[in-house]
This record gives structure tokens, C-alpha cells and sequence, in this order.
């Protein structure tokens, strides 16, 4: 792992602390979440081989697209079935942790009720 | 928000600037963690226990071994579309990078009133919490010999040697496989060896010719039915004999013969997958009851077993059934670690916002042939109602492709990385 991606793990995890987008959320809760994604897409997010990474979502992007996976009519895609196994909020807090790291939270998602 | 969750919070985002490399000289105070077992549960759970407590906590790895060889891809040895080599993760990241004290001994007792555990040969170990991640253990047939008829069920000489076994089928050779009752390593792992057996015999040009009678002990297949009952119906059905609910009780190596309840069943290459249970180290310490596996809460991880407070088992040897694979290893060593990490801050782990969000999610794919795979997605999560963990979704995927072959390379990196680099 170089020292760029170090200084970006370090950099999230403290603005992660400062900058709850939800207010009094534990945002570790969101990390616990989120590390379920690392598996197939790296260490939060910093994938190392063909599957794309995450680095460079935006809370409202992810957000979007991960709701859009889960209202698939015919979900076929292995990310159709994964997000199909979250809640709504869940599903906002990975996509807020993600959109942390990379520094594109500020722009929170339209939330479906 | 209690005092200390609130300090909890802020230590997760203050202390992050000033943590860029491993500290190695800490307070007298730091808690200590002795991870057991350097498979993917135990390294992941050494490496997030060191990031996510931005190094404060210390923790030490112990494997009997300098290198873990990954069970994941293994199969692929077996048709030498790869190399055992390749599979092999050393511990090298985890000590320099992240700071795990990682020593090569074996743990061979737990005292759980005293915190502590013991190693053969560096004696005893204090510890604030006891990570044991030790996998599975061969409940083997009485006569068995292995050198003949190999399990190649845990990454190693096996795999090899079970791989120049079948190099060796012939016309009218017949290979034997059998499939453990489960819980097992890996439900989807006997079907997909199978398809690739039938898929060397294939590529032989021995369709016809040459067989391969796959024995459960289950009455079906235990994952990705839909994909495997198609591979072994459709594309292997002039190959493959699926036969279920066959038990077996014996192997007499030297003949190739399978004893079962039923039948005897004789073979020229005989591959065993037998029943599997927790580790002696576990069970010998009282950790399974009288149970094959040790029972842990969920939430934490941690032993369900009084008198040994802190001690928590992820992995393989656990009794959760969620699946025993890689993949749901390295989730449930996050799940161990947040609450390890919460617990020594003196933040509750029932907390009912945690609680509600305690995921494991499993991914694996499954290749099928020489270079088509199929996949499988599981998430799982905490049900109060059951305390314990609940399938939320599964789906597998409709078919099986080369674009899939290309994309479980890919899986497997991150998972390799996510749990050792």
C-alpha cells in the first residue's frame, strides 16, 4: 500500500469524526457497514484488480446507484443481489461513508420514503 | 450520547492524522489482542484491529506457519490453470505495515480465567481479548491414507498431489468424489471441484469414456443449485453420476474402495472430502460443548461458553451457519473487531443502532469449466427476534461465462488484499 492511499485512509477515518452528516450518528456503525463492501472492492475501497474501486463516490452517486440496484426489476448483476440484502438506511450510511472518504459528501442524495 | 461514546467517536477521527506509520514503542497500557490462526479471518482481524484503533491496540498474530495458502481458487490448481504459489499470502504487510507482532508458534491452551494462552513454545500469552481463528478440523475415516486418496480440502501438498492423480485419468477411468455432510468448508467448493474434474476428463476427449461419481451425504446440492444441477444435467451429463444421501463409513485407500452404509463404491482416483469439526485447540479448551462447533454471539463474536470472558471465534470454527468460506471469514472478523474495539472503549456492542446494523455479506464465484464461472451473493444480517444472523438476500447468477472466469480473479485480489495487505 503506497503513502498516498495511507494519507486518504487517515484523512477519511478524521473527517469521517468531524463531519457527521446525520446528526449524533456513530459513524463507526457506517464503517462496520461499509467494510462489508472491501472484499470484492478493496480496502475502503482502494481496489487492487479488475473491480472497480470506490474512491472517488460521491454520497449522493452511490447512494443512487445502489438504490437503483435494489429496485432492478430483473436483478441479474452480482451488485444487484448484493444491495437487494441491505435496508434503505443502510444502504445511506455505506453510501455516506464512502462519499466521506473521497471528500463528496457535501451533496446529500434525495431520500425516497 | 454517554461521555464515553462521545470520547469513543472523537478517537476514531482525532487520533487518524497523527497514525501514519506503525508506532512501534506504545504505553504500558495498550490493550493487547491475540489473534489465533493466520487464515483469512485471523489476518483481517489482525489488520482492522490495528487500522480502525489507529494503532493503539496491540495485537499479536500466531500461526504455526510463515504463509497461509489461500483455499480460495485452490480448485484451479487441480486443472493447473494456476499454481499453489500463487495462493500463497505471507504475513509480511500485517508485521512491517501495520504493526501485528507476528509469531510463528502454536497455541495449545486456553486458561479463561486467567486471560491468558498458551504457546508450544513461547509459553504464555496475557491477552484483554483472545481472537481464535483456527478453521476447520478432518473428521477422519478410520482406514483412511491420505498419500492415496487425498482430501486437497485445505490449500497445500493434498492439492498438488491430487492434481497429478487426476493428470493420470484415462479412458474408462473412474474418479470418485465425495461431499461431507454440512456444515463443510465452502458449500458451493465440492460442486465446483466437480465441474472441473468433469471438465478435465472433457478436455481429455474422454466424454463417454471416462466417469465421475460425485457422493453426497446431502440429500441435495448445497449451493447454487439452479447452476450446478444445469452443469451437471446438461453440460457434464454423459460424465458426471450425482448420487445424494450417501454416508461414508470407511476408505480403504490401497483398493480405491468407499465404503457407505449402501454400497461400495470403487474408483481409480479417489478424491475425500470428509466431515469437518472446530479445531482440538477449541474443543479441547470447552469452547464446541459438545458440539463440533463453538457458539458465539454474533453480535461480538465473543464465546457463549462462561468462563472465558474476551474470547471471541471467527471464522471457520464458529456455529453461526452462516457459510464457512474466505469471504464470510474476513466479514465476520470486522464484525469481531468493532466489537473488540467498542468493548475496550467501554462503548456497549448492544447498542440497538449497531445492532440493527450488524451485516456479513459473502460473494464468491464458481468456476464451471476451463474458463467460464457462476457466482453466488449472500447477506446476511442480525435478527433480535433469533439472536442471530439471518440470510437478508441470496441470488446466483443465471448463467455461467468467461466474463465471469475474468471477474473472479478480480474478487479473489481485493479479498487476498483486504485480508492480508
Amino acid at each position: 500500500m503506497n503513502k498516498k492511499i495511507v494519507r486518504t485512509l487517515c484523512l477519511g477515518t478524521l473527517v469521517a469524526g468531524v463531519v457527521p452528516q446525520v446528526q449524533a450518528e456513530d459513524l463507526t456503525v457506517n464503517r462496520l457497514l461499509a467494510s462489508q463492501c472491501a472484499q470484492c472492492h478493496g480496502t475502503n475501497g482502494h481496489s487492487v484488480g479488475s473491480i472497480e474501486g470506490l474512491t472517488d463516490e460521491s454520497y449522493k452517486d452511490l447512494y443512487e446507484d445502489l438504490m437503483d440496484m435494489r429496485s432492478e426489476d430483473r436483478p441479474e448483476n452480482i451488485m444487484d443481489h448484493q444491495a437487494l440484502g441491505y435496508t434503505d438506511d443502510q444502504v445511506r450510511r455505506i453510501a455516506h461513508y464512502f462519499g466521506t472518504l473521497s471528500g463528496k459528501a457535501g451533496e446529500a442524495p434525495e431520500f425516497k420514503d | 450520547m454517554s461521555m464515553n461514546r462521545r470520547r469513543f467517536l472523537q478517537a476514531c477521527g482525532a487520533s487518524a492524522a497523527v497514525s501514519i506509520a506503525p508506532t512501534r514503542v506504545k504505553a504500558a497500557s495498550a490493550p493487547h489482542v491475540v489473534v489465533i490462526g493466520g487464515g483469512f479471518a485471523g489476518a483481517t482481524a489482525a489488520k482492522y484491529l490495528r487500522m480502525w484503533s489507529d494503532r493503539t491496540i496491540d495485537v499479536t498474530l500466531v500461526d504455526p506457519n510463515a504463509s497461509h495458502t489461500s483455499c480460495v481458487l485452490s480448485n484451479l490448481v487441480l486443472n493447473r490453470r494456476i499454481t499453489l504459489k500463487e495462493l500463497k499470502m505471507d504475513y509480511g504487510s500485517l508485521s512491517s505495515f501495520y504493526g501485528v507482532n507476528v509469531v510463528r508458534d502454536r497455541a495449545n491452551k486456553v486458561d479463561g480465567a486467567g486471560k491468558r494462552v498458551r504457546l508450544k513454545e513461547g509459553g504464555w500469552l496475557n491477552y484483554d481479548h483472545l481472537v481464535i481463528a483456527t478453521g476447520i478440523n478432518m473428521i477422519n475415516p478410520p482406514s483412511i491414507d491420505y498419500k492415496l486418496t487425498p482430501h486437497a480440502w485445505i490449500a497445500g501438498g493434498q492439492t498438488n498431489r491430487l492434481a497429478s492423480l487426476l493428470n493420470k485419468v484415462g479412458p474408462d477411468s473412474t474418479v470418485i468424489m465425495t461431499i461431507p455432510k454440512s456444515p463443510y468448508r465452502c458449500p458451493p467448493g465440492p460442486y465446483e471441484r466437480a465441474c472441473l474434474i468433469a471438465d478435465i476428463i472433457k478436455r481429455k476427449g474422454l466424454e463417454g469414456s471416462a466417469r465421475l461419481q460425485v457422493l453426497d451425504a446431502n440429500s441435495s446440492i448445497q449451493a447454487e443449485k439452479h447452476t450446478f444441477e444445469n452443469a451437471f444435467n446438461n453440460l457434464y451429463g454423459n460424465i458426471v453420476e450425482y448420487i445424494t444421501d450417501v454416508e461414508v463409513e470407511d476408505v480403504i485407500s490401497t483398493e480405491g474402495r468407499v465404503v457407505t452404509r449402501t454400497a461400495d463404491y470403487v474408483g481409480d482416483v479417489v478424491n475425500i472430502i470428509p466431515q469437518q469439526r472446530a479445531m482440538g485447540f477449541i474443543r479441547n479448551a470447552g469452547l464446541t460443548g459438545d458440539g463440533l462447533w463453538a457458539s458465539v454471539d454474533p453480535l461480538t463474536y465473543a464465546s457463549t461458553v462462561s468462563g472465558f470472558d474476551g474470547v471471541h471465534i471467527i471464522g471457520d470454527s464458529q456455529a453461526t451457519g452462516q457459510p464457512k468460506s474466505a469471504h464470510m471469514a474476513n466479514a465476520q472478523a470486522k464484525v469481531c473487531v468493532d466489537a473488540i474495539i467498542r468493548s475496550l472503549a467501554g462503548v456497549p456492542n448492544d447498542d440497538p443502532e449497531r445492532v440493527a446494523n450488524v451485516t456479513t455479506a459473502s460473494a464468491c464465484y464458481s468456476p464451471i469449466t476451463y474458463d467460464q464461472a457462476s457466482w453466488l451473493s449472500a447477506v446476511f444480517a442480525y435478527n433480535t427476534e433469533s439472536g442471530q444472523m439471518a440470510l437478508t438476500h441470496l441470488g446466483e447468477a443465471d448463467r455461467w461465462s468467461t466474463g465471469n472466469y475474468r471477474q473472479m480473479f478480480g474478487w479473489a485480489s481485493n479479498l487476498f488484499t483486504d485480508s492480508f495487505h
